[in-house]
């Protein structure tokens, strides 16, 4: 099976412009088939058509986590409220602020192992799918190549 | 190759190193290691020379030294320490805005005298951040001021910064000798530093009643991950700490003790591998100094330093109180625009080139620790030290303090930093010229 088989065609994407508005409204929305797919992120297209990043909502939460806690064990010492207030500071952001920049992607007629491979060297859940002229055209999830998979292990509708 | 031809070969190799390392356009230590493999590839210095020689060669004593002070804190790192010291501090210091300020320079200035300036700033920071984020202060005067407290407190001490590693190993002073010398002057600086941050800050820093709450409610002793790390990391550096003060009296090496130190503690402290603590020692300086030391060897040994030596006696005409003022000075706005340690690393044989113009029947301890040059050592010292202060690239500290407010998104301009590096910069140097002045030349003790 190639990236193609099991990928999602674009359904809802953002703008760099965007806000958090429109990402948490986008994200909820894309939610309705959750069960299938697990949106927890939304591709970032330009006016011409290019995938220029991805919006996680492990990215939401990343702008609001204080960088300085990363390399240390600070945590025990962070407050109530303190979750709230950092993420006011992320109110009048947009969308292209927030995103991840360095994108992952994968050929459309490129193996699954490839998939796989990727998900697992960088963390993420979620893989943008691109034509042979670079030009982004779906989404490829965990949950779908983890039920090709487990469809191979147990054979085919069990 | 003639004399003649390898003066300018090692000339010009020298001169674009320095102009490289200034314009940042690559990395120092790129720049350093290729300068000093021309160095020997083009003959100016043989390989023997560079690895061997105590005059023209990689000063081992300086790099064990730094390897092994970067081990003990490596290993003393994950124990908790540095942030349980921090967040008492902060509760020492009630959640007052004006008095944690106060408190943490006067900390960082302390640990930079006993760590590396860095070292301490990496340590200090991610509380201050956490601290000024509880009490809703904004976190930029406060990393100013650590950064500027801790290259003020590096200046006290031998280890504390790398301009005294050096200046130490060259001319052979011991650790007592330091902090006898540059301590007292630093403990002035840094009450009249307090002074002038609380007349800049003092009544500009508030903080709401209810969230001074935040401070005092937090348990340093959490922060406590290991304590019989803590214990054995303690002795260890208490062990270091007194074969520093007692290395002359030892006849050893402060190299050495740090040495002793860094392998006692991989001993006791029950690590089982030592890659990651040692795959966390900062290779690239190490090998910046390493690279620098071959260059400098060879514009050494072809006589460049030495032609710099005699023009600068002809322009001080040997007057040694004129001789430390100048450098002093000179070395603290050097040291402000570009790093301090190629700076110190060419000034030191320089230095010494003069002092054997000056007095060609001494020799060894006598010429280099001759009474009329102790002052100069000083001033130099002084100068390149405190120089760090005045830009935010003038010090590593400085570069790491930036960048770490950058990373907040509260990025400091250059003209910010300068705003209270420079001012404080040359407050302290004039303190420095007045003690150096009426200690060394006045009153002669």
């Amino acid at each position: 099976m190639k990236a193609r088989s099991l990928m999602v065609p674009i359904q809802s994407f953002l703008r760099p412009d965007d806000g958090l508005k429109e990402f948490v409204e986008a994200i909820r929305n894309a939610r309705g088939c959750e069960e299938t797919h697990g949106v927890r992120s939304l591709p970032v297209i330009d006016a011409s058509g290019n995938l220029v990043g991805v919006l996680s909502m492990k990215d939401i939460l990343k702008a609001a986590y204080p960088p300085y806690l990363y390399e240390t064990d600070l945590s025990l010492f962070t407050w109530d409220g303190m979750l709230e207030s950092m993420t006011k500071r992320i109110l009048d952001k947009k969308v292209s602020d927030l995103m991840t920049r360095t994108v992952v992607s994968v050929k459309e007629d490129h193996p699954l192992m490839e998939c796989v491979d990727h998900m697992l060297k960088f963390q993420i859940s979620t893989i943008p799918v691109i034509d042979h002229d670079g030009k982004f055209i779906g989404m490829l999830y965990e949950s779908d190549l983890f039920f090709a998979v487990t469809n191979t292990l147990l054979g085919a509708g069990s | 190759m003639s004399p003649q031809t390898a003066f300018w070969v090692a000339t010009g190799i020298f001169i674009l190193a320095y102009v490289l390392i200034v314009s940042e356009k690559i990395h120092k230590t790129i720049i350093a290691l290729t300068g000093a493999a021309l160095m020997i590839v083009l003959g100016i210095v043989t390989q023997e020379e560079a690895l061997h020689s105590v005059e023209l060669g990689v000063d081992w004593n300086v790099i064990f030294l730094l390897f092994s002070m970067m081990v003990i804190i490596n290993l003393m790192k994950p124990s908790g320490i540095f942030e349980y010291i921090a967040i008492r501090s902060a509760k020492f210091a009630k959640g007052k805005p004006f008095m944690i300020m106060a408190v943490f320079s006067v900390v960082t200035a302390v640990l930079s005298a006993l760590l590396d300036n860095v070292t301490t700033v990496l340590l200090i920071a991610p509380v201050t951040l956490l601290i000024c984020d509880a009490l809703d202060l904004d976190v930029v005067p406060y990393l100013i001021a650590e950064a500027l407290a801790s290259n003020i407190g590096g200046t006290a001490t031998l280890i504390g910064d790398p301009p005294n590693i050096m200046i130490a190993s060259k001319a052979g002073l011991s650790f007592m000798a330091f902090l006898t010398n540059l301590g007292p002057v630093v403990i002035v600086i840094m009450i009249a530093f307090v002074i002038t941050i609380k007349l800049i800050f003092g009544k500009r820093l508030v903080v709401k009643e209810e969230l001074r709450e935040r401070i005092m409610a937090m348990d340093e002793r959490e922060a406590i991950k290991d304590p019989l790390l803590v214990k054995k990391s303690l002795f260890v550096l208490g062990l270091t700490m007194t074969g520093f003060v007692m290395h002359g009296v030892l006849h050893m090496e402060p190299a050495t003790i740090a040495l002793f130190g860094a392998a006692m503690l991989l001993l006791i402290s029950g690590i089982k591998e030592p890659h990651h603590v040692l795959a966390e020692v900062e290779w690239s300086t190490l090998f910046f100094f390493i690279g620098l030391f071959i260059v400098i060897g060879g514009v050494v040994k072809v006589g460049l330093i030495g032609w710099m030596s005699v023009k600068m006696l002809q322009l001080t005409q040997g007057n040694m109180f004129e001789t430390s003022m100048v450098l002093m000075w000179f070395s603290a706005f050097a040291s402000a625009f570009i790093d301090n340690i190629p700076y110190v690393a060419t000034m030191n044989p320089l230095i010494i080139d003069m002092a054997k113009q000056l007095w060609p029947d001494a020799q060894g301890v006598a010429l280099l620790q001759h009474p009329e040059l102790m002052p100069v050592w000083w001033s130099l010292a002084l100068g390149a030290c405190l120089g760090g202060n005045g830009t935010p690239i003038g010090a590593s500290a400085n570069v790491i303090v930036v960048g770490m407010s950058e990373k907040m998104g509260r990025p400091i301009t250059f003209l910010r930093f300068m705003l209270y590096g420079m001012p404080i910069m040359i407050g302290s140097v004039v303190i420095a010229t007045i003690y150096v002045w009426l200690r060394y030349y006045v009153l002669h003790f």
